[in-house]
């Protein structure tokens, strides 16, 4: 099952983020979702489909925030790139370091790949959780 | 990728950014290739056959500012008092002869004999470490070249009096013995295939180097500060194994590289020291420049005509065997930062003060990075064969 949910991140986030990347508008995440929901089993679809809880969003970004020591008055919000916030490659892997001890996960290098915003983080979090 | 890199303490540490063989940077993510093929109707182009790596970053030049060349000018009687009295009298010494059978003698044939036998005993990862840092000793053009981009310090002529030009002619001098040494040595050992060895060479050297030091002689003598030791070090363990294995020869020989190696670097590193007494700030800013860009090896950029990730496989080995390990560039670091009393600057800008911050706490952070993916590392066993070996395999991790 973990297996399977791991393949459909790494599958899926190339997609999402291409997509992201050419029309800007995270609001097409739902068509990449259903225009590759044929290609997958139901058990995987489940899991796609479910977005990023809020609580882990926030989460994420105070653990961000404090990786980066970014001041309060700069906004860290689910559509923040890393890379925008200054993090260079040290910093992403510390935050995925952060991440995994603060929600009890283990983040495996492909998944990690695909994190560019604290919305992918949230997500890839709140999958692996589901799966534990 | 860089994050990817970063997983990889190897990779991470031994790359400044990934080269790439073709325009789209084929080797940085092969996963989005594969689904940019089977979702989009656009197919990535076929990289070029046999084609080495190339640097991927925008090439930047002259950020020095002009001003502090005048620095340089003057500190050239410093130079001849305190750096070239470094450098050792060519009748003092060594030549890689001295380390091999001599032709003219009778017992020459014994004498590579000798070599032949002991250097069976010895196996093959050590010889891909061994070989590596071969082609990185013969890649020498590079290295005087990249000393001569430097602005204030370079040989104008080719036979330019200033000490600075002096010192680049004679350094290059003492090192040209070591690839000499190393390749005659391989040579007359038997293990090795010479001519995959000589290709990986005369790509390397046609492909060169970019070490991000931006003409700039703060970030270059930071460079050679920090490669210099790595050198050491390397070559230093190099020495230690093959003493393990019963070679005293070779042990002796890599012992005399290493020991210039460390004469080198006590020259770079008093040079920096130099410029951390007369400009603190600019120096740290330097610093930490190279250290964020990250220190890239100079032979990152070899290729042998058959393995895409050379360099890679390479740094694998040469990490497995404890030749020269990402907790080698942690502790480099920690040496420098002593050895340039990091810690104790004052009176730097806001900008500066960022700098020696981050400088100092950079070794532990990366040695926590390390630690963590040596403990995650999967055991599986990964084998690689290399040309240099006539194709013969051996362990990576």
């Amino acid at each position: 099952m973990a297996s399977l949910t791991g393949s459909a991140v790494s599958v899926s986030a190339p997609v999402m983020r291409r997509i992201k990347a050419t029309n800007g508008a995270s609001s097409l995440n739902s068509v990449s979702f259903f225009g590759q929901k044929r290609s997958f089993s139901s058990s995987a679809r489940l899991s796609i489909s479910c977005a990023a809880k809020q609580e882990t969003v926030d989460k994420v970004c105070e653990i961000v925030r404090k990786q980066l020591a970014i001041a309060g008055d700069t906004p860290v919000t689910g559509e923040s790139k890393f890379s925008e916030l200054g993090a260079d490659s040290l910093d992403t892997v510390e935050i995925v370091m952060g991440l995994e001890e603060s929600f009890d996960i283990s983040v495996d290098e492909s998944s990690a790949q695909e994190i560019a915003t604290v919305k992918d983080a949230a997500e890839m979090i709140d999958k692996l959780i589901a799966c534990k | 990728m860089a994050y990817r890199v970063a997983l990889r303490p190897e990779l991470f540490l031994s790359f400044s950014s990934p080269p790439s063989k073709n325009n789209s940077g084929r080797r940085m993510a092969p996963i989005r290739v594969s689904m940019a093929a089977t979702v989009d109707t656009k197919v990535e182009t076929q990289k070029k056959p046999f084609s080495p790596p190339r640097e991927v970053h925008v090439q930047v030049t002259h950020s020095m500012p002009p001003q502090k060349i005048e620095m340089f000018k003057s500190l050239e009687s410093w130079a001849e008092t305190n750096i070239l009295p470094l450098l050792k009298p060519v009748e003092k010494c060594w030549q890689p002869q001295d380390f091999l059978p001599e032709p003219s003698s009778d017992e020459f044939y014994d004498e590579i004999k000798e070599i032949r036998l002991r250097a069976k005993e010895i196996p093959d990862d050590y010889y891909v470490c061994l070989v590596g840092d071969m082609i990185t000793e013969e890649a020498l053009p590079t290295y005087q070249t990249m000393l001569n981009t430097l602005d204030g310090v370079r040989d104008e002529t080719g036979a330019s009096l200033t000490s600075w030009a002096i010192w680049t002619r004679a350094w290059t001098a003492e090192e040209n013995r070591h690839g000499d040494l190393l390749n005659k040595y391989l040579y007359l050992s038997g293990r090795v295939d010479m001519k995959m060895i000589e290709k990986t060479i005369q790509y390397l050297i046609g492909s060169g180097m970019d070490p991000r030091t931006e003409n700039n002689p703060y970030l270059g003598f930071i460079y050679t500060s920090f490669q210099e030791r790595a050198t050491f070090i390397s070559h230093g363990n190099t020495a230690r194994h093959a003493k393990e294995y019963g070679d005293l020869k070779l042990a002796q020989l890599c012992g005399m590289i290493a020991a210039d190696e460390k004469r080198h670097e006590t020259a770079y590193t008093k040079i920096t020291e130099k410029l951390f007494e007369l400009d603190p700030d600019g120096t740290i800013l330097a610093l930490e420049d190279m250290m964020r860009k990250k220190i890239s090896m100079p032979a990152h950029l070899m290729y042998d005509g058959v393995d895409d990730n050379l360099f890679e496989h390479f740094s694998m080995v040469a990490q497995r065997l404890g030749v020269y390990t990402a907790k080698d560039y942690a502790d480099i670091l920690d040496f420098l930062v002593a050895r340039w009393k990091v810690g104790d600057l004052t009176g730097l800008s806001g900008e500066g003060a960022k700098a020696q911050e981050y400088v100092c706490t950079l070794a532990a952070r990366i040695r926590r990075l390390e630690e963590r993916a040596q403990s995650r590392a999967s055991k599986e066993r990964r084998n690689k064969a290399f040309s240099w070996i006539y194709g013969r395999e051996v362990q990576l991790k």
